[in-house]
């Protein structure tokens, strides 16, 4: 009788080595800006359940409000299986504390305790689709009560409110996403609002692309998308509204307003309109506006006196 | 005539989801079809939108004529400059559905071909 001795070998398997993604030096809200980001997101377009390290190592400057596509990018490759950890926070701190005093880094687990107390970040947060209530709670509290946001006439800061909602209820009606990211900051020298939202759902150009059954380019699709009047909404109730609207008051304001949605980059800055198609793509839909917080902005009335018998 | 306050209504003085103007439609909805005139009060509203507007009140276009909605609602304590947003909302919602009917009969028309 022959035996098969079969020697048994205890395997210790290598874990995989996470893999890491740096942030670029500067993230700013220029075009440059963007696109670096959506490198990133391009990057990391094929991870799946990987062990994946965001690195601030090699920052210098971030416009704080952007970190609210950072989160949209983490919930994205969360979403694929992926664990996500942000490392190197504390090289970034000794430059800049703003993404611990905003809570972006404490969002993410890590605690770097801050000194300054100052309010001007609004800060980052993410909400589900359904959470309006939460949203309308955080408005009030960061932006409404809050100290710091400068002194402004009561009808400028009703109509940055507006704005604001206006642009929350879009993502959640338009994108169909699972969240919204959100993020402020406030310069109150500059007398400036900066704030950032974002989703990570059907794109504009899907929208757009699929309601004209044209093939426009994406920065055609949002350019067609931000005039009065144009809506993919189909059903009961109407639309075509709020991304007008939002347009005419920031081009009265004298801010700015930038939208990235899939490729597309679509910019309001003093009255002109820059439209661009990105070399990478973001699935989901990136809103950034600038307010004019400065007293001298003339806000004209509407004088026109509305017959209420025959608004209807 | 009967008055609803949108505050209660909705239960929050921010006036900016579709599901809340959904729900503020429904409820002047219902009292149309019992035959009963509303007058929609807007006071302790502090931040109104054009989504929530769409859905309570654009979305009254899909259903009923002018004239109708005229004849059986009136809007009471409303800023001037929320006025002019309802009136663009308004406007924007006949607009709507004229192009909905002309879409709506252009396809019935090609699919079953004209009268």
């Amino acid at each position: 009788m022959e035996f098969t001795i079969i020697k048994h070998y205890k395997f210790t398997l290598q874990k995989e080595a996470p893999y890491i993604s740096y942030i670029p030096q500067r993230i700013t809200s220029a075009i440059t800006g963007y696109e670096s980001l959506l490198r990133l997101h391009n990057d990391l377009s094929s991870a799946q359940k990987q062990e994946i390290q965001i690195s601030f190592k090699n920052v210098v400057w971030l416009e704080a409000n952007l970190c609210a596509i950072l989160g949209a990018i983490i919930e994205e490759l969360e979403s694929r299986g992926n664990e996500v950890t942000l490392v190197d926070c504390e090289r970034f701190h000794e430059k800049s504390d703003i993404l611990s005093r905003n809570g972006f880094f404490k969002h993410y687990g890590v605690q770097i305790p801050t000194v300054r107390e100052h309010k001007t970040p609004i800060s980052y947060k993410m909400f589900k689709e359904k959470e309006a209530v939460l949203y309308n709670q955080y408005i009030q509290a960061e932006l409404i009560d809050n100290p710091e946001f400068p002194r402004h006439s009561e009808g400028l800061g009703k109509k940055i409110k507006e704005n604001i909602y206006e642009l929350f209820e879009n993502a959640r009606t338009h994108g169909k996403c699972k969240h919204i990211h959100t993020c402020g900051q406030f310069f109150p020298t500059k007398k400036k609002l900066h704030i950032t939202i974002v989703d990570t759902g059907d794109t504009i150009t899907e929208n757009v692309q699929r309601f004209l059954k044209q093939n426009l380019s994406p920065s055609e699709c949002i350019n067609w998308a931000m005039q009065l009047g144009n809506t993919t909404k189909e059903g009961d109730i109407p639309g075509g509204l709020g991304l007008g609207l939002i347009f005419e008051f920031i081009n009265m304001n004298k801010g700015k307003i930038q939208i990235v949605s899939s490729n597309g980059y679509w910019e309001l800055r003093e009255g002109i309109v820059t439209k661009e198609d990105l070399s990478f793509s973001f699935s989901g839909t990136i809103a950034n506006i600038e307010f004019d917080l400065s007293e001298n902005k003339m806000y004209l009335l509407q004088q026109e006196v509305i017959d209420m018998d025959s608004i209807f | 005539m009967k008055t609803l306050k949108i505050r209660d209504l909705i239960k929050v003085d921010f006036a900016v989801t579709t599901e809340d103007g959904d729900s503020v439609f429904k409820t002047l909805d219902h009292h149309f079809q019992n035959g009963e005139k509303i007058t929609l009060d807007f006071s302790e509203i502090a931040i109104l939108t054009t989504a929530f507007l769409n859905a309570a009140i654009g979305q009254l276009y899909s259903k009923y004529t002018s004239e109708d909605i005229s004849s059986y609602l009136k809007l009471d304590k409303i800023s001037n400059s929320d006025l002019l947003l309802v009136k663009t909302v308004i406007q924007r919602a006949k607009e709507y559905f004229a192009n909905k009917e002309k879409f709506e009969k252009n396809t019935g028309d090609a699919i079953y071909g004209t009268d």
